[in-house]
């Protein structure tokens, strides 16, 4: 003891010097935006290499029950289109014209496939780390989605990794949706809690639906093309103010073990979201006139 | 005291001095003169090393709050400091004074000029480091680190001869 309080004594100069220092790094780090970015992205970039080859070993543990979902998953859209396709043949005549018309628009999205290496589901803002970034394609403000349908929007872009705000993120998700068959749209909200149960808000009073209906996007938002599958609607009830809907929604996505992941690239986004501003641009101005 | 009230004084002289005048100049728009360094250099020997931590520490502090760069050159100041008081042991004799002065009256010209270049030309290729936090522009980082390192220098030694005269 005695010992260590002289050593501490006598090099008690190295001790201030490295808790000053410490404490000058952490003002550089916190207090300068520049400094913090490039710490960020550097730190961000090696943290999601760990998360990457955890998810690695975690993926191969989930890779059964994946693929058996997956396989339900496909089973159940090929017997869709398959009576899809008969009942258009059947209206139209033309059996080849339904699947030009797929081409069609598949052709404007370009999907990147991507795995996930960090996720959390326990949070109120929750976020996700794809391990896809610039170099791939990936941009700012792309939907991203899975087998099962709709999991968030790209928010932050590093050259190899993204971060991506899930639908399960209470304060910074709203996604745009729309009930399928029916039209009638609303924005998905999560509170928190259960990670599989969602709800749409907004949705009119005057909305025809049943419950067990399917929620899809609606495809105003530009992020996402219509369609993608969002969930089932499970109860609905009035909205606090009573002129609207709330549908609470059983997410077809399982954020839980979500792995496999393809973020949406819109040709067409840029040309849209270039009107929607000169729209507003020109509303503003003529308010202001 | 008087110590204290010395050097407080000193340490206001060159605080204002640099953020009112020389952090406008930017010669060449690379070179700017960090005279505050001067503050470090001049702790006599055997003066308390926590002190000349703690006062580098917030010579540094306030001239970052001044420019907005907080940590910036308090991290390299105070580095600076801890530096000072062993090279200054180094380059005194042995048997020299117990308090001898960091200074040119007391060192020589040549052992004086070669504290403050020891001294100088680190800090500046560090603060320099840790502003461009990147070696992208690494020539463009040298030759401000470099630049800047020389002024100052210059800016140094004239000051302290002043201060002999």
């Amino acid at each position: 003891m005695r010992n260590l309080l002289d050593f501490l004594a006598k090099y008690h100069h190295w001790f201030i010097f490295i808790l000053l220092e410490v404490a000058s790094g952490v003002l550089l780090l916190k207090y300068n935006s520049y400094q913090n970015s490039v710490w960020f992205s550097s730190a961000n970039a090696a943290v999601g290499k760990v998360y990457q080859w955890e998810s690695k070993v975690i993926a191969f543990f989930y890779q059964s029950h994946l693929n058996e979902e997956l396989t339900q998953r496909n089973f159940y859209l090929e017997r869709q289109v398959d009576q899809l396709r008969q009942l258009y043949a059947d209206l139209t005549k033309d059996t080849t014209q339904m699947e030009r018309n797929g081409l069609q628009f598949l052709s404007q999205y370009q999907l990147i496939p991507a795995k996930v290496v960090d996720n959390s589901v326990n949070k109120l803002e929750n976020l996700m780390t794809i391990d896809k970034g610039r170099a791939d394609g990936v941009e700012v403000d792309m939907g991203v989605a899975c087998g099962n349908g709709v999991v968030g929007i790209v928010y932050l872009v590093s050259d190899h990794y993204a971060v991506v705000i899930p639908a399960l993120n209470a304060t910074m998700s709203r996604i745009s949706c729309a009930i399928r068959g029916r039209g009638y749209f609303g924005y998905l909200h999560w509170y928190g809690g259960d990670p599989s149960v969602a709800y749409v808000e907004d949705v009119p009073r005057h909305a025809k639906f049943k419950l067990g209906d399917w929620i899809e996007t609606s495809g105003f938002s530009s992020i996402f093309p219509s369609g993608v599958l969002v969930g089932k609607i499970e109860q609905a009830y009035n909205s606090r103010d009573g002129l609207s809907y709330k549908l609470k929604v059983r997410l077809s996505t399982d954020f839980s073990c979500l792995r496999d992941v393809c973020v949406i690239s819109d040709k067409g986004i840029a040309e849209r979201a270039a009107l929607m501003q000169a729209a507003r641009d020109s509303i503003e101005m003529k308010i202001n006139r | 005291m008087i110590e204290f009230s010395r050097r407080l004084t000193f340490f206001l002289i060159l605080l204002f001095v640099q953020v009112l005048i020389l952090n406008h100049i930017h010669l060449f728009d690379v070179a700017t003169p960090l005279l505050y360094v001067y503050f470090a250099m001049t702790f006599h020997r055997n003066y308390p090393k926590w002190q000349v931590l703690l006062w580098c520490f917030f010579m540094g502090m306030v001239v970052d709050i001044f420019s907005s760069t907080p940590g910036l050159a308090a991290s390299c100041l105070t580095l600076t400091g801890f530096a000072q008081t062993y090279l200054l042991e180094r380059l005194v004799p042995r048997d020299s004074a117990e308090n001898l002065d960091a200074s040119i009256a007391a060192l020589g010209f040549s052992k004086f000029a070669m504290l403050c270049g020891l001294l100088v030309v680190p800090y500046c290729l560090l603060f320099f480091a840790l502003e461009d936090f990147s070696f992208f522009y690494v020539i463009d980082w040298g030759l401000k680190a470099i630049s800047s390192a020389a002024l100052t220098l210059v800016m140094m030694l004239a000051v302290e001869s002043i201060h002999r005269k």
